[in-house]
């Protein structure tokens, strides 16, 4: 510090004429390199502050913006749920609703007191020990149930255990339960679509939550809302195909022919001949999708879909009319099917009677396998197998449902003479039900295919024309004459309709051969036949009881089903017979 | 003259705020009335669900058919006692 320069004012030593302060006692001699420090120092502190205002406003800002705001900011969670799933009525066949998953803090939910933890043992619907079990654990979360109901989680926290929470998830809910399942499918415990429309249309179905920030006051109020983070997407529902009403219908005459029959399994579709829609589909044995515990694969097939067979005597309706279209026979052409035997290339070819001399219309009705063979024989192998494609059969189908089988037909190149003859009458092939209802639909509709949908159909799809309506008609009549007294589906008569098909009865492939005691009885059929409505197949799978061809199986099933779901769809009766009469000894088809 | 319009633009400046304060208070009000009202409609699309839920299963067919076979004693109708009208009557 330099010496203070005399200013007016100063105190002045009045004896000797001379400032105080500028007393040379007083002057203190201090080095330069000292105020040069103390300057130094100020002017680094000062620097420090403004390298740290920078670091602080240019180079961390971000972080630090981001930190305060994780302190007043919070990010709420926008729920989406699942897409309900509807008939086409709008009755609900799966829908989604909050539930929560209980989890624990294991360490703090083991110090509180033990008859706490045994009612919440008694309300999880746990044993005590299983509990304990779990709760047993190193981790610092464990669930202890998924998918809890709300009236119970309300129980569970009025327990107010330590280290017990709640977290929101969504449970579906199947309230058809059995009788729809093998249409509908089911969610696994995460939301997801595992088997059936769930799993076919779970992009539409899922939800996506989205969130928000908002900045929250100190009572955890919103103050203000900061707009959405990510926009939730709630998902979509879906109208099905399928009637409730004749759902149910198709399901419990299922279910009482299997257990009649003492069948292994049934299967039964029913699709709107107008609209190729799907309008009920059903499996026994099923199980409940709200419950599936127990839940085995024989349980879980579907049999119209996913499974293949070979369509026996329900495919001479195609043969028939392919030589029909062709013109190579006429409905009145005559076959001499004498004597009850045939041979191709050495293989014998049998019928269950020797019918001999028959019309066309009577190789249908009494469902003759020679007289089958003797037609196809009369067509190109090559016509045939493109009769078959455009049918779809061996064709992967377009259903929109997973794991729809295509059946197989090989190509025609490589049928031997005697496999030929065997496909007439519907061996050496397979296909799905479903394929086979859909191809009676050129009978049932003037000749023409349309696509099936398990979706409700608004506009009516565009056939394509594989017969002519003429066929088409012709054949219609010989199906009818199969559902009457002199045919070998005299049980499929109903009371007040006019009813045609096709039964056909197949040999169950049994350790690699054809069984002679296992069969699979079918009928495949159109009601009402003066202005066909409903196309129907239906399968029982290895009957054990006495009754085993199709026409005493199956015949008797689609006709209880087609009773119901006529008078169930409101459909006028076409007929005035209301007393039917069914042969003692009933013609049964050949195999 | 300058010293009244000074006062008269504090007072202006002054009315500002204090609607500027009025109106946060507002928005705060309105916004959590709305997130309750928000809350509200999302317990009632829940009930919503659960009542179509519970209709569906209430209205179950096979329940239905079971309570009109046992409780009421009815049987299935058969077109052998059904008389049919038909439009223009023959």
């Amino acid at each position: 510090m330099t010496r203070n320069a005399q200013r007016p004012g100063a105190r002045v030593a009045a004896s000797k004429g001379m400032a105080f302060t500028k007393s040379p006692v007083l002057a203190v001699r201090l080095p330069d390199w000292r105020s040069r420090l103390v300057l130094f120092v100020l002017f680094a502190a000062f620097a420090a502050l403004g390298i740290r205002a920078v670091w602080l406003q240019g180079v961390s800002t971000q972080f630090l913006q981001k930190q305060g705001k994780s302190r007043y900011e919070r990010t709420l969670e926008l729920p989406a749920t699942r897409g309900r799933i509807l008939d086409r009525n709008g009755a609900v066949l799966a829908s989604s609703l909050p539930v929560r998953a209980v989890w624990a803090i294991p360490e703090d939910v083991l110090n509180s007191p033990p008859e706490k933890i045994s009612a919440l043992a008694r309300l999880l619907d746990l044993p005590e020990a299983d509990l304990r079990k779990k709760l047993d654990s190193d981790r610092t979360f464990v669930y202890l149930k998924r998918q809890v109901e709300m009236p119970i989680i309300a129980e569970i926290e009025k327990l107010k255990i330590d280290g017990i929470d709640t977290r929101k998830e969504y449970k579906r809910f199947y309230p058809q339960g059995e009788v729809m399942t093998h249409l509908v499918g089911f969610t696994n415990v995460e939301d997801k679509g595992q088997e059936g429309m769930e799993l076919q249309h779970q992009k539409t179905l899922m939800g996506v939550p989205g969130s928000r920030r908002v900045i929250k006051d100190r009572l955890g109020h919103i103050a203000e809302d900061l707009g959405m983070f990510r926009e939730p997407h709630q998902g979509r529902d879906l109208t099905l195909s399928v009637d409730s009403k004749l759902q149910y219908i198709a399901f419990t005459s299922i279910k009482n022919a299997v257990e009649k029959f003492e069948a292994k399994a049934g299967a039964a579709v029913v699709l709107d001949v107008h609209t190729g829609e799907v309008l009920a589909l059903a499996n026994y044995p099923t199980y409940n999708p709200n419950d599936r515990s127990k839940l085995t694969g024989e349980q879980l097939r579907n049999r119209v879909i996913t499974d293949t067979f070979e369509p026996g005597s329900t495919i001479k309706p195609i043969t028939i009319a392919l030589g029909l279209e062709t013109g190579r026979i006429k409905p009145d052409t005559v076959f001499d099917n004498n004597p009850g035997y045939m041979t191709v290339t050495g293989k014998r070819i049998r019928d269950t009677h020797n019918y001999g001399v028959q019309t066309v219309s009577g190789i249908i009705q009494k469902s003759s396998n020679i007289g089958a063979v003797k037609v196809a024989q009369m067509i190109p192998q090559q016509e045939m197998w493109e009769m078959y494609t455009k049918l779809g059969f061996g064709q992967a189908p377009r259903y929109g449902f997973p794991g729809a089988a295509a059946g197989r037909v090989r190509p025609w190149k490589t049928w031997k003479p005697i496999e030929y003859a065997n496909m007439a009458f519907g061996h050496g092939l397979s296909v799905s039900l479903l394929q086979m209802a859909r191809s009676y639909m050129i009978f049932a509709r003037n000749g023409d295919i349309i696509p099936l949908s398990f979706l409700k159909v608004e506009e009516e799809p565009v056939g394509q024309q594989i017969i002519s309506a003429k066929t088409a008609a012709q054949v219609r009549t010989m199906m009818e004459s199969v559902v009457g007294p002199e045919g070998t589906a005299s049980k499929a008569q109903v009371a007040g309709y006019r009813i045609g098909g096709k039964t056909g009865t197949a040999e169950k492939i049994v350790n690699g051969r054809y069984s002679r005691t296992n069969n699979i009885g079918y009928f495949a059929g159109i009601g009402p036949m003066s202005n066909p409505r409903f196309v129907i197949a239906v399968m029982v799978d290895d009957p054990r009881g006495a009754l085993r061809t199709g026409g005493s199986v199956a015949a008797p099933t689609a006709a209880d089903l087609f009773a119901n779901a006529l008078r169930a769809a409101n459909v006028p009766p076409d007929s005035s017979i209301t007393d039917i009469i069914i042969p003692e000894n009933p013609l049964e088809e050949s195999m | 003259m300058s010293f009244k319009v000074n006062a008269l633009l504090a007072a202006l400046l002054v009315g500002c705020a204090l609607s500027v304060v009025n109106a946060r208070y507002q928005a705060r009000h309105l916004l959590i009335e709305l997130e309750r009202l928000q809350q509200h409609a999302r317990q009632l699309d829940i009930d919503w669900a659960q009542l179509q839920l519970d209709q569906s299963t209430l209205g179950k067919n096979e329940r239905i058919e079971e309570i009109a076979r046992t409780n009421l004693e009815m049987s299935r109708l058969t077109p052998a006692r059904t008389q049919y009208l038909t439009d223009g009557g023959q």
